[in-house]
């Protein structure tokens, strides 16, 4: 049982983490994750890396269809703003790696800001198409761009590099790809302690009354985009030196559901959700494959015949989580917390 | 109520799943085996193909073994499914290198041989070769660890050309194209070299992967009055529609297309309207019974049932890979990318068995070979419309 959690002062109220085993749990969080490269072979590094890319980027969408309320089915070509932006500086100008993913996000936020204008008249299921119709320009854009974007064969571009070091390897990349992730979602999470993310907020759950209350939709809308597209295009240019080859084809229009899958099934609305809807949309496909490899010596040539049924039992798993648990993952989290609160008076 | 509970629990599920998990994931014992690894599609919109060729490599390396494997050795494929997708090639990448000391690898797309060539650069331990034909991985600077099982799109392309230039010197050809990096791929090349052979191209057309309609791009082609329409970038999808219009409108252009087109079972669903397509394929067909053909009376013998051009492609990939790594060993050479590199480009006036039906070099990252085959809609056979081309001589 959970005692003497009584807050004394509105700071400590609005306190990111409130209890000792919060601040203990996320402690040995970033102990694992200070550790973890030491530990894990390439494979799991490469996880690691594609999981924090995954994460920024659904963070990004979170603030804008979880915290705002506005759907969005462009997020994969906001990454691809970002990848180009990365790789077009990196190839012309050769600039620092850091810069050129803070410009990669500059640059997709404006691109946002103008994807973000037709919110202001339309919401649901008729702004998601307006995202998908600026996917679409998006893409024409990339393919017959040609002096800037190298049209269909797309961009290679060289390793980012760190004080004259090339990082080539995963485990060099982990070091730079999971602390921009950790500070975006640390910064995702203090937005909503802030007047902007509260008016997200207010906009998400009743924007008529928000703007009764001052609050410019107008202004508000977009800065939300403006917001979520600086995290995908920072996501997308992690995603360019991660792969370093930019083509129109790397993010195709399903990548962009895959976001919106995950922000679903971790819980709309929530930090965590769009931290365990990345991982477990990434991850699942890839922990199957361990299936299949423990049926292996029981059903001969396992990998031919379960691979569709991977597939399958993927998307069964989405489809159990959305029925059984409709808040999404986070909500499963904050049950076995309570419980952990209530202990033992209730199971 | 609190009590003890006998048997599983949920708790102790959630336990032995995540113990079994971390057990899967430590890598493998390594044996004397030698290791082919595999970014293959058995799921998504290439998994037509994935199926064959993983087919493909597995016969061909029973037959391998079964005579003894290299050197004593036994060489095994150790595949992943990718679903067609670059994130997932490259996960299976990094898991099947994590467990298994690998020298050859076989990917699955363009996107994964350039995405994972910086990667095989600095490891220079692997040898790689895959699905993909384009035309920028025929470059053994860029791409040294590095070949392909065939010629390169634009290399296809030109073995039409020269066909065609044989065949109406002169003729008025459109270049039907899929907007894709796939589809757009060989169009500067065929440009240079319908020009080289005096051709006139007189319109580029191109598509949506996915259209449907194409009645717009029909009236182009009655205005062009080509000799000849050749596409590329697309499986079957628009073909068919294509020369359904074209015929009704009485066009009298013949059809052409490139290896991924080419297979006789896709076109075999078309019926009638598939008669006289035409185009280039680097391998003999599976029911080809040519005498010197050995290779393909054995696969017959192995699978009597018909096996599609992407079966013969990883079959053939499987035989020069290996090829490579005997001649390596032979040498008295490590097994690494350079050495087995080296080892594939030692290849001259190879006998593939019959599966190409002419002996065959690799002096860089492609085998410049082909045929031209007219589809029989009778016969729902591919049959040869010409000798065995190679761009090189």
């Amino acid at each position: 049982m959970q005692i003497a959690t009584a807050k004394r002062s509105y700071r400590a109220d609005e306190a990111l983490l409130t209890t000792r085993p919060q601040r203990v749990w996320m402690g040995i969080l970033a102990a694992t994750l200070v550790a973890a490269p030491f530990f894990l072979d390439n494979y799991w590094l490469y996880l690691a890396c594609f999981v924090a890319i995954n994460v920024a980027s659904a963070t990004g969408l979170n603030i804008l269809t979880g915290y705002t309320g506005l759907v969005s089915l462009g997020q994969a070509a906001f990454m691809a703003v970002g990848a180009y932006t990365v790789a077009i500086l990196e190839i012309r100008l050769g600039t620092p790696f850091l810069l050129n993913l803070v410009a990669a996000g500059a640059v997709t936020a404006l691109v946002g800001i103008v994807v973000g204008l037709p919110s202001l008249r339309v919401k649901g299921l008729y702004l998601a198409i307006a995202t998908i119709g600026a996917s679409f320009i998006l893409h024409f854009i990339f393919v017959n761009w040609t002096q800037m974007t190298n049209g269909n064969s797309g961009l290679s571009l060289p390793p980012a590099s760190f004080m004259g070091t090339p990082l080539t390897s995963y485990f060099q990349l982990y070091w730079v790809f999971v602390p921009i992730t950790a500070l975006m979602v640390l910064g995702a999470a203090n937005l909503f302690r802030t007047r902007v993310g509260r008016a997200f907020i207010a906009i998400r759950d009743r924007d008529i009354s928000a703007e009764v209350l001052g609050i410019s939709l107008l202004h508000y809308k977009l800065t939300s985009f403006a917001v979520s597209s600086f995290y995908a295009g920072v996501a997308g240019g992690m995603w360019a030196y991660f792969f370093r080859v930019v083509t129109p084809e790397s993010f195709p229009f399903i990548y962009s559901i895959f976001f919106l899958a995950a922000i679903i099934v971790g819980g709309m609305g929530t930090i965590l959700g769009g931290i365990l809807g990345a991982v477990f949309m990434t991850m699942v496909p890839e922990l199957l494959r361990f299936v299949v490899d423990w049926l292996a010596p029981v059903i001969p040539n396992a990998a031919t015949l379960l691979s569709p049924v991977r597939t399958i039992v993927f998307g069964a798993l989405i489809i159990g989580f959305l029925l059984f648990e409709p808040k999404g993952l986070a909500e499963i989290v904050h049950r076995i917390r309570r419980f952990f609160h209530l202990w033992p008076f209730r199971k | 109520m609190l009590g003890l509970k006998t048997g599983l629990t949920r708790r102790t599920l959630v336990a032995m799943s995540a113990a079994g998990l971390l057990t899967a994931a430590l890598p493998v014992q390594a044996s004397d085996d030698i290791v082919i690894g595999g970014s293959i599609p058995l799921t998504g919109v290439f998994a037509f193909a994935g199926v064959g060729i993983e087919a493909g490599i597995q016969d061909y390396l029973k037959i391998l073994n079964e005579a003894g494997g290299i050197d004593g050795r036994k060489v095994r494929l150790e595949f992943e499914d990718t679903g067609y997708k670059v994130d997932a090639s490259v996960a299976a990448f990094n898991k099947i290198t994590s467990q298994h000391d690998v020298h050859l690898y076989y990917g699955d797309s363009t996107g994964f041989a350039k995405t994972i060539n910086p990667e095989l650069n600095r490891m220079g331990t692997i040898l790689m070769a895959g699905a993909s034909f384009a035309t920028e991985l025929n470059n053994p600077d860029a791409f040294p660890n590095q070949f392909m099982a065939g010629p390169d799109y634009s290399e296809m392309i030109a073995i039409l050309l020269e066909y065609i230039a044989q065949e109406k010197p002169g003729a008025k050809i459109v270049l039907v194209n899929s907007d894709t990096e796939f589809g757009r791929d060989p169009i500067p090349a065929t440009r240079e070299k319908a020009k080289a052979l005096g051709l006139e191209i007189v319109e580029e057309i191109i598509t949506p992967p996915t259209a449907v309609d194409v009645s717009t791009e029909v009236l182009k082609l009655r205005r062009a009055r080509p000799d000849y329409t050749i596409f590329h970038g697309y499986i079957l999808a628009p073909l068919p529609e294509f020369m359904t219009q074209a015929k009704q409108l009485g066009l009298e252009t013949k059809f052409m297309g490139t290896f991924w087109s080419m297979d006789s079972s896709i076109w075999a669903q078309v019926g009638e309207a598939a008669d006289g397509f035409m185009g280039v394929m680097p391998y003999r067909y599976y029911y080809d019974d040519a005498a010197d053909a050995p290779m393909l009376a054995k696969i017959r013998e192995m699978r009597p049932e018909y096996q599609p051009t992407p079966y013969i492609q990883g079959f053939l990939t499987a035989m020069l890979f290996t090829e490579a790594a005997k001649r390596t060993l032979e040498a008295g050479k490590e097994l690494n990318g350079p050495n087995l590199k080296a080892a594939l480009n030692s290849i001259e006036n190879f006998d593939t068995g019959g599966i190409i039906g002419t002996p065959i070099s690799i002096p860089g990252n492609s085998i410049p070979v082909g045929r031209i085959y007219r589809y029989d809609a009778t016969a729902k056979q591919m049959v040869p419309a010409s000798d065995w081309i190679n761009l090189k001589e």
